[in-house]
């Protein structure tokens, strides 16, 4: 016997498409993207120090770099990525006891989260430019 | 703001869906086309526009989202009366399945304004203007709104949901106390209505593996049953890269069950195990 | 890797069967994750502590034992939890085979920086 849904396969509903970003969701591909853009900043972290065993020059040079514009955005960027990335890893670590989830306390810590990785950003900005001032 | 239940709806929402492009990685069969619209019958007052989904395998053509001008003064509170409601009076191919209309058989669970609940136990009130409906998200759908469930009930079947005992049976019943029976608690009243497992991103990338929130929180009920003797085998089952470890707590789940239970907190107690078996 | 099309759901569901292993590799993802809060946190202060300064200064502070001790840690727990964090995210996201080039690229890759960043350090540290 002919099977109609056999000429054309069922059409699959919506997923990312249609599904409404929600504090839960958003928030756990925060921490896959900040955790991406940290392995870049691995990436420079191993230049960086292998130019300082290479020489003054060299040093100068990516140290040079950092300071540019382009570089100190950059910087922010890492900076913002890797408080968001540690908190948002320091709450996976709770979970991972069993405690917290309940969905006040996810909502609750979630917002945590954000609100840390922002102060903690705008404290090693300022800290960093009296340091160096 | 801070969700304090699973049934609250955000009054506002920054995003109503991610910024990506509507058909990015979406079969072209899959696409959703242009569909048309019912309007409201004559003299209608309270009027609120539903887009709703609709496939029909009959014609071959793609999936579309038609628009029905609902008279809310002719029709119940729910949605499922809206979804009665066009079925009786405007469209009557349109397709859904439904049984208790109480939140207990999770039947009519659906993607409704782009999270996943039961239609009968949503408020008309509750809907954003327009209210979208799809079929629960990540799923072959059969006609509208009718998912086909079929893989999913293969991988409960997977875990064997049910008491495994080697000793041989009691004269009587099997006895727990009601401390061990407290375990099972929030975890035996699922429904298998799927809004969990349908709404968690992991399982829409590796749903062919990964068992998915609603299966995982059903094998944690049988780990946490006292009487139960065949937890090693279990976890055995379970600890896969895939099976379990695709799980990265997004907790989605825990957020839209109907029923308010934790398949989050469950996919814990079961990595806790794993760790504490071989340590 | 979905080998059966007319087979019975419950054959699609089982697939290859259980791996019976990820609890390991889940493991060390925390055990380096809990490495790197003191870790990271000793980074971005020395890091703010010496931003701006010139080479002379910053190879005087690596040749204190304190500092080279931590830095190798640093760069251990690091690319262990890159390497780890990297491999979930393309199993996730690649079902082809090439997948399992990606997974062999990330992991050399990881190793060769851990080892670049190391040597580099002990160089600073020891060099004359």
């Amino acid at each position: 016997m002919p099977d109609p849904a056999a000429k054309r396969p069922r059409p699959l509903s919506p997923n990312i498409q249609n599904y409404r970003p929600q504090l839960t969701s958003v928030l756990s591909v925060t921490n896959r993207i900040t955790g991406l853009a940290l392995s870049a900043g691995a990436v420079v972290l191993v230049l960086w120090l292998v130019s300082a065993a290479t020489g003054p020059q060299a040093y100068a040079a990516v140290q040079g770099a950092i300071a540019s514009w382009v570089g100190q955005v950059a910087l922010l960027g890492f900076t913002f990525a890797f408080f968001l990335h540690l908190c948002g890893g320091i709450r996976h670590l709770v979970w991972d006891t069993v405690h917290g989830f309940e969905l006040r306390a996810i909502y609750a810590s979630g917002w945590a989260v954000v609100a840390a990785s922002l102060a903690l950003t705008v404290a090693a900005w300022t800290a960093s430019l009296f340091m160096g001032g | 703001m801070i969700i304090e239940s699973s049934n609250q709806v955000p009054r506002a929402t920054l995003l109503k869906r991610f910024p990506l492009p509507r058909n990015l990685g979406v079969a072209p069969g899959s696409r959703i086309g242009p569909g048309k619209t019912w309007p409201a019958p004559a003299g209608a007052v309270r009027v609120k526009s539903f887009e709703i989904y609709r496939y029909d395998p009959d014609t071959g053509e793609n999936p579309r989202l038609d628009t029905f001008e609902v008279d809310l003064d002719e029709c119940g509170p729910m949605l499922l009366d809206v979804l009665f409601w066009i079925k009786n009076k405007v469209d009557t191919t349109l397709t859904f399945r439904r049984s208790c209309r109480e939140g207990i058989c999770g039947s009519c669970a659906m993607t409704i304004d782009g999270t996943n609940w039961l239609a009968c136990l949503r408020s008309i009130s509750d809907l954003a203007t327009p209210a979208t409906i799809y079929p629960l998200a990540n799923m072959p759908v059969i006609k509208d709104l009718v998912p086909d469930t079929t893989h999913l009930f293969a991988q409960y079947a997977m875990i064997e949901p049910w008491l495994k005992s080697k000793t041989p049976a009691p004269e009587g019943e099997r006895l727990q106390s009601p401390e061990e029976r407290s375990q099972v608690d929030g975890y035996y009243e699922c429904i298998l209505c799927f809004c969990c497992t349908s709404g968690c991103p992991s399982h829409w990338w590796n749903g062919n593996r990964f068992l998915g929130p609603a299966v995982l929180l059903q094998a944690w009920r049988w780990l946490a049953d006292s009487r139960d003797e065949a937890a090693g085998e279990r976890l055995d089952t379970l600890e896969d890269p895939m099976r379990l470890y695709a799980c990265h707590t997004i907790l989605n789940c825990t957020r839209t069950c109907p029923k308010g239970l934790n398949p989050g907190k469950a996919i814990a107690e079961i990595k806790k195990m794993v760790v504490e078996r071989r340590s | 890797m979905d080998r059966r099309t007319m087979g019975s759901p419950l054959a699609r569901a089982i697939g290859l069967g259980s791996a019976r292993k990820g609890v390991k590799h889940w493991w060390a993802e925390r055990v380096s994750a809990v490495a790197l809060v003191p870790l990271t946190l000793w980074f971005a202060a020395a890091i703010i502590a010496h931003a701006g300064s010139d080479h002379a200064a910053f190879v005087a502070w690596l040749r204190t034992p304190l500092a080279a001790i931590l830095m190798v840690l640093l760069l251990t727990a690091l690319f262990h939890h890159t390497v780890l964090g990297l491999q979930v995210v393309i199993e996730d996201y690649m079902h082809s085979g090439a997948k399992f080039a990606a997974v062999i690229a990330v992991r050399l890759g990881c190793f060769a920086l851990a080892a670049a960043g190391i040597v580099a350090t002990l160089r600073i540290t020891f060099g004359g």
